[in-house]
């Protein structure tokens, strides 16, 4: 048996040299700290991912993206196929909890200042796969193509086509026509299952390369300490054992959601019933959904819901941005204000989503 | 111009109108035509225009004082000689339509009754197309027009249905509007029980115009009629229900509340369902009459087809005819039906069965407790095999097959209801054992649905415990490698 | 457990765990592992019994099952259609609820009616309400025969 694999790897090493990585991945360390918890999230986050391409694949082998069959297909996948509610849950909770580690990996990375000279560029695609997260959880919820996901996509939509000058052309390039019909759902179907897995593998593949040529940052403290009282463990085997471990864990607990709480299916979407009452758009956008609502319909002749928009979208782009505006990071000193605004992000975020659960 | 015609008309009328119900005395266009023998002029003493004082001019033009021949019936004075089409109507409304005229005259008649007939079936344009359908005069006579009350008027009770029938009874006339209606209506009437009171001179009895309308009369299939399906009881409960009025005939006067509480009242008056029968459906519209007591299958089973044929080929055909026992209605009563419930069979009290199988021994009596136990079951399993469908559902798995076959379920318990009329227990059984088998099928598959449910939770504490062991083996592996 | 992950190290005097023992617990993991994610995997790549949804088209069998007047009610998605072989060798196709009250119509041979036992209505080999209560029409269905076979579609 070893001799069968050294002789593999013989015939492998000779021709892409693979000793080469081996001891570039040997002598990568990861620093230890009282911070060290939050590296962890990167690794779940991509875990999830790979979770959502594999179980993704799978539900493609069933699903149809026409308005006539999505609906019809996905029950198909739930009472005929074996284990296809399995896969359809597994899927549905991952991307939830692939968007809620993302969450915390970004906001960890923010707190920890990990954005700073050299690796502004990590951060710019993260935050960007971030969006295309978002992306990803918005293209999907369509496709099961019931009544729910119909309306909040109608409205999600509407929010869209109410930038101002690019909203309108937008919102028709994203619905395929003036409404949300089929069109939309084959528009969606192929953004969530094509175009956004191809953007977010290249961009990921650039964030991973990053990562693994710069190494792990350090908190601002701990990078200062001396060589000598810092401390680190070898990414491999010690770190990346334990990343699986993690990922076992987060795989148990996806069996448990996918079993006790099932993906729904609902009604099939009807394009003209009246819109249900109780509207809600996934959690993850609760909070903006919810802020547009609190902000006063008129304010300085800007419509109500624009300057909702026109204030996230500063605030995405000032978030992308971070590394290029706090310039005291980059040079080592304390920027509480960053601190402050991480603070404010989370409490605002938290609340308004919660006061969208409970309203 | 019309309008110019009409105020001259009626500055002519009121002009005429000389206070006194003398009038007619100096009426110079009476008094000369009754002299040269004028038939119409002979008519008209009988008239209830001529005994309220209307000169001829009232209706003719000119003027009436004259004795000249050619300044009286001067056209320039607005003598239009006779009237014809729409014309006619116009000499009518020129005063009926007019409230303070009418009230001139005492009179407390409604002045909306043209308004009415040119909304009602008769307002329409004439094969002609020049004018209405109906004039006036069509059924209120010429120059011999009488109060409504007065026996001798065309349109008192008793004559309604002979001036109605001058038109509705000739095919030839009637076929030029409407083809398809019946022209049978009178004949029809004069064999129900409301026909046979009128032709004894009974007034109160009901004539076309109770139901239909006088002035207002709209198409049976117009919304608004009185005699459209949904509207119909009211139109029959307006005489049958009231006490007073019905006082003098010894029927009952609360079938209307019955129905209104029955499965077929509630169906028409609350469901809306214009399919479910109102009174007429049962007791006939223009022959109204109550169903004999061996006719009442047929007459329900217009609808309840099944029902029917299998009561007459049944055992209680004969036995009901035998002791003259209204068919249906033994069981289900009339006027009040209600839906019917499995107590009116079997043997507990409240069932009809035991009515006449009273004694254990009788086979009847027998057969009653099995069919009874029988569909007890059939609702049993029915209940049994939803409530499965909908634990399943509660579960979030998928049943819509079992679902679907619930309904083939619920239509074998309809069918075995329907069965029960054969009286046969045979026949019975087999329709209940086949609605008990698809049930079974039914409730197998939603059992097998929440089976899964629990199959799926046993696999994950399988799968919970595999994935547990490893992660615990890669912990200690961790700590292994670490010391 | 954070202790754990982020790696600082406990003090304490390591377990003398056994060697075989974590062997043992990783080979029973890893196959238990592979087992629960592969069985599930494998099972839902296995074909369904029921190869494709049939929601535009079902199958009502084979031209040989139907004999001239007759009918057979199959089932729709979650409807009952009623499919007739009339007099003259032709297929129609209709929803097999009775438009008054839900029941489940019949095609009466002997009527060249499609009846509903419940309260006598009748619709004709079009659909159409010819009597009794019921208010309007049976929904029509398409009926195409490929090859041997009898395929019912929805109407749009």
């Amino acid at each position: 048996m070893k001799k069968i694999f050294n002789k593999i790897y013989d015939w492998l090493d000779h021709r892409v040299d693979i000793q080469n990585v081996i001891q570039f991945i040997g002598k990568k360390y990861v620093p230890i700290h009282s911070h060290s918890v939050w590296y962890y999230f990167g690794g779940v986050s991509l875990f999830l991912f790979i979770i959502q391409v594999i179980t993704g694949i799978l539900l493609l082998f069933y699903y149809k993206g026409s308005a006539d069959y999505a609906f019809e297909s996905i029950q198909f996948i739930m009472s005929k196929v074996s284990f296809g509610w399995l896969i359809r849950s597994v899927h549905t909770w991952a991307a939830n909890l692939f968007i809620l580690s993302v969450f915390i990996h970004m906001f960890s990375v923010f707190f920890a200042r990990a954005y700073r000279k050299p690796r502004e560029l990590t951060w710019v695609t993260g935050v960007l796969l971030f969006f295309l997260s978002l992306a990803f959880g918005f293209s999907g919820y369509l496709l099961p193509w019931n009544q729910l996901a119909f309306f909040a996509t109608k409205v999600g939509t509407d929010i869209v086509g109410s930038v101002p000058i690019i909203g309108e052309p937008l919102k028709i390039f994203l619905r395929g026509g003036e409404d949300v019909t089929g069109a939309t759902l084959s528009r969606f179907f192929g953004f969530h299952i094509a175009l956004f897995p191809g953007l977010f593998t290249l961009l990921l593949l650039i964030h991973l390369a990053l990562v693994q040529r710069q190494g792990m940052s350090e908190p601002v403290e701990v990078e200062k300490l001396k060589p000598a009282e810092k401390k680190t463990m070898p990414f491999f085997p010690n770190f990346l054992l334990r990343d699986l471990l993690l990922w076992l864990i987060v795989l148990n607990v996806l069996a448990v959601l996918a079993v006790f709480f099932p993906a729904e299916l609902g009604e099939k979407a009807d394009l003209l019933a009246p819109a249900p009452a109780e509207i809600k758009p996934e959690w993850y956008f609760l909070f903006m959904f919810e802020t547009l609502k609190y902000i006063p319909a008129k304010t300085l002749f800007i419509d109500g819901e624009v300057l909702g928009i026109l204030l996230f979208g500063i605030g995405g782009v000032l978030w992308l941005l971070v590394p290029f505006w706090d310039k005291k990071s980059s040079k080592g000193l304390r920027n509480r204000t960053i601190t402050y605004i991480g603070i404010f992000a989370i409490i605002f975020i938290i609340t308004l989503t919660i006061i969208g659960f409970i309203s | 111009m019309n309008r110019i015609f009409l105020m001259l008309l009626l500055f002519v009328s009121l002009s005429s109108i000389n206070v006194t119900g003398q009038a007619a005395k100096n009426d110079q266009c009476f008094i000369c035509h009754e002299a040269i023998g004028d038939k119409t002029a002979q008519l008209y003493p009988k008239d209830v225009h001529f005994k309220k004082g209307i000169s001829c001019a009232g209706c003719h033009g000119g003027d009436s004082r004259l004795e000249d021949m050619e300044a009286s019936m001067d056209r320039n004075k607005g003598f239009i000689g006779v009237p014809k089409g729409n014309k006619i109507s116009d000499a009518c409304i020129n005063c009926h339509s007019n409230e303070k005229t009418m009230k001139g005259y005492n009179s407390n008649l409604p002045t909306d009754q043209f308004d009415k007939l040119t909304k009602s079936v008769h307002g329409k344009l004439s094969t002609t197309g020049a004018e209405l359908i109906v004039q006036c005069i069509t059924c209120h006579d010429i120059h011999q027009i009488r109060s409504a009350n007065d026996p001798s008027s065309t349109v008192y009770s008793v004559n309604i249905p002979k001036t109605c029938s001058k038109c509705h009874n000739d095919a030839v006339f009637m076929r030029t509007y409407n083809p398809a209606l019946p022209v049978d209506q009178y004949i029809k009437y004069r064999t129900s029980v409301h026909g046979m009171l009128n032709a004894k001179g009974d007034s109160k009895a009901a004539d076309c115009k109770d139901c239909h309308g006088s002035h207002d009369i709209k198409s049976a299939t117009d919304i608004r009629s009185k005699v459209y399906p949904v509207n119909l009881p009211k139109t029959c409960a307006k005489c049958h229900s009231d006490k007073k009025y019905m006082s003098g005939y010894k029927i009952p006067t609360d079938q209307y509340e019955k129905y209104s509480e029955s499965v077929h009242g509630i169906a028409l008056l609350q469901m809306n369902d214009p399919g479910a029968p109102a009174c007429n459906d049962c007791h006939g519209n223009h022959g109204s009459s109550p169903p004999g007591v061996e006719s009442i299958s047929k007459v329900c089973g217009t609808c309840h087809a099944l029902n029917a044929e299998l009561f007459s080929n049944s055992v209680h055909k004969a036995a009901f005819d035998k002791h003259n026992y209204p068919e249906c209605e033994s069981c289900h009563g009339n006027h009040e039906i209600i839906t019917a419930t499995h107590e009116l069979i079997g043997i507990n009290e409240g069932s009809s069965c035991i009515n006449c199988h009273k004694e254990k021994d009788d086979p009847g009596f027998q057969a009653a407790d099995l069919m009874r136990t029988l569909i007890d079951s059939l609702d049993a399993q029915n209940e049994f095999a939803a409530k499965l469908i909908y634990e399943a559902e509660q579960k979030g798995m998928e049943v819509s097959e079992a679902k679907f076959l619930l309904r083939d379920v619920k239509q074998s318990r309809f069918e075995a209801r329907t069965l029960v009329h054969s009286f046969d227990t045979t026949k019975f059984n087999e329709g209940v054992r086949r609605g008990l088998s698809i049930a079974a099928e039914v409730s197998g598959e939603a059992k097998g649905a929440v089976d899964e449910y629990y199959f799926r939770r046993f696999g994950l504490v399988v799968s919970f415990i595999l994935i547990s062991v490893l992660i615990v083996g890669l912990y200690f592996y961790i700590r292994k490698i670490e010391t | 457990m954070s202790e754990f992950l982020s790696g600082v190290k406990n003090e304490k005097k390591e377990l003398n765990t056994r060697r075989g023992f974590i062997k043992w617990l990783l080979g029973f993991g890893l196959t238990g592992f592979c087992a629960s994610v592969f069985y599930p995997v494998v099972m839902y790549l296995k074909p369904p019994d029921q190869r494709e949804i049939e929601v535009s088209s079902v199958s009502a069998g084979s031209l040989s099952d139907f004999e001239v007047e007759s009918s057979k009610i199959i089932r729709f998605g979650n409807k009952p259609v009623l499919v007739i072989k009339t007099e003259d060798n032709d297929f129609r196709a209709f929803s097999a609820i009775c438009t008054h009250l839900d029941c489940t119509v019949q095609y009466r041979n002997d009527f060249g009616v499609i009846w509903c036992a419940c309260h006598n209505g009748k619709f004709d080999l079009n659909g159409r309400n010819i009597s009794g209560p019921p208010p309007r029409p049976l929904d029509p269905y398409l009926v195409a025969i490929k090859d041997d076979e009898v395929i019912i579609s929805k109407k749009d």
